[in-house]
């Protein structure tokens, strides 16, 4: 109980971490997700086929792969960052390759007849995504987006191999010196399930706010 | 029925055809609706009926040909000087041309998220930068007049189909269009509900509207519009005034198709 008791604040100390990456890494994977998706659908062959072959090779390459690459090209390239923000970087571009097919998906889904209603009306294409798409896709993309979320929090954790004093890490620096790693992850692991269950309950509720029958 | 019109045309269609893919939909089709005409068009399914409804406010385009609306070329530029000069004109010039033309669809089409009101303002206070409280007035006004006036804050899926094409007709006429384009827009109703909407437009026929009605309700033709157009194989085939097409039809094929209509269905 003691050590528990102990842990806490060390573990608490880590958290911060974890969600000062999870923020920058959502709120990139969300700009870059929206805007890969609009690419896709909307725009010139020439960027879309770019824009699909860079989305494939992201989503082809395992992200701690991505995170080593991350790593050691910044260790020969001498150049300073702080592997808090590398790697936030890392996982909000890995994931806006995930994003892009929820905003993709949800765009997709919204039924012909609502954009001609729109044009019929004479809206430009921007008022009919200002006005009319956005919130109809919100329901379709609540879910996925904040399952993308979570699998965004749960990939911070990985980042402790490069060094980022995360939660993760944290608790790994505890068991080496308590020698109690079941005690110290199913901690670590409670505090991520708080996280991640608390998330799926702000999507229920959002999900009830906009939702309408259709 | 006669046509209290000064016979200025409001929608002219010159020559349009229209490809898809190397199916021909359109096949050189040339029709003229004037001030305050109602303008029936039947015929077959697959005949091109709706996708000459729909080139006319540019849901789809058309690779030859020329369509006005109140003199005035929607989708692509002209020019007088330069023989064959046609260029797609600009969204913004698209769109300023589709606020002339009302459309109303056969699934309705109907904004879910969004209460009736707001289905109607939507257009007024985005497009027409008209206040709220204006945009507002003018909703309850057309709420009223196509019978719906205690349905103002409700979502259209609280609605019946007939209702919700009430509030799409609406909709159309709040941004004051010089014509209306009605696709089929019974098509998808229980019996019952026809009527319904049907009276809705024949009121909007008797205050002069200028419209195209793609139906396939040919008593409602055949009583309340001006002209008929009989279209098959993507041309129009019999253009004529409704008791001459019904009771004294020329073209073969349009003969089929009302021998046809006539018999229904029989065991």
């Amino acid at each position: 109980m003691e050590l528990i008791i102990n842990s806490i604040p060390l573990l608490f100390k880590g958290l911060q971490n974890t969600i000062i990456m999870s923020l920058v890494a959502t709120l990139l994977a969300t700009v870059l997700g929206i805007l890969f998706a609009f690419i896709q659908i909307f725009s010139h062959f020439f960027i879309k086929a770019v824009v699909e072959v860079l989305l494939y090779l992201i989503r082809g390459v395992p992200l701690l792969v991505l995170l080593f690459m991350m790593y050691y090209s910044l260790l020969y390239s001498g150049l300073q960052v702080d592997p808090l923000i590398g790697g936030s970087v890392v996982i909000g571009v890995y994931f806006a390759a995930f994003m892009s097919e929820v905003f993709r998906g949800g765009i997709l889904s919204i039924a012909k007849g609502q954009w001609e209603a729109g044009y019929a009306l004479g809206l430009r294409t921007h008022q009919v995504v200002g006005s009319i798409l956005i919130y109809q896709a919100l329901r379709i993309i609540g879910a996925p987006f904040i399952n993308t979320v979570i699998m965004i929090i749960k990939g911070t954790s990985l980042v402790a191999i490069i060094g980022v004093t995360e939660l993760t890490f944290v608790g790994r620096q505890i068991v080496e010196r308590t020698l109690e790693p079941f005690l110290i992850f199913s901690l670590v692991a409670l505090i991520y399930i708080v996280m991640c269950y608390s998330l799926s309950l702000l999507a229920q509720h959002l999900e009830r706010k906009i939702g309408y029958v259709n | 029925m006669s046509i209290k019109s000064d016979l200025v045309p409001e929608i002219e269609i010159n020559n349009i055809s229209k490809w898809f893919g190397d199916t021909k939909v359109l096949d050189c089709v040339s029709l003229s609706v004037t001030k305050g005409e109602a303008l029936a068009v039947i015929g077959p399914s697959g005949s091109g009926k709706t996708t000459l409804l729909r080139c006319i406010n540019f849901l789809e385009d058309f690779q030859e040909g020329t369509i006005k609306i109140n003199g005035e070329y929607i989708g692509y530029k002209h020019t007088t000087t330069e023989k064959n000069y046609r260029k797609r004109q600009h969204e913004r010039d698209i769109a300023l041309m589709r606020t002339k033309v009302g459309m109303v669809f056969q699934s309705f089409n109907l904004f879910p998220h969004m209460t009736v009101l707001k289905n109607i303002t939507l257009g007024l206070t985005k497009i027409l930068k008209q206040s709220v409280s204006e945009a507002n007035e003018t909703a309850h006004q057309l709420l009223n007049r196509v019978g719906l006036a205690g349905k103002a804050n409700m979502l259209p899926a609280s609605l019946s189909g007939g209702q919700q094409q009430r509030v799409a007709v609406a909709r159309a006429l709040a941004m004051k269009p010089k014509a209306m384009l009605f696709d089929e827009v019974t098509s998808a109703l229980d019996p019952e509900l026809v009527a319904e909407v049907l009276d809705v437009i024949r009121e909007l026929i008797a205050e002069g509207m200028t419209m195209i009605i793609v139906t396939h309700e040919m008593s409602f033709a055949r009583a309340f519009s001006h002209r008929v157009a009989f279209m098959a194989e993507g041309k129009v085939l019999e253009l004529d005034v409704p008791e001459k097409i019904f009771e004294n039809p020329q073209n073969p094929r349009l003969i089929s198709f009302l021998e046809r209509f006539h018999k229904g269905y029989q065991i």
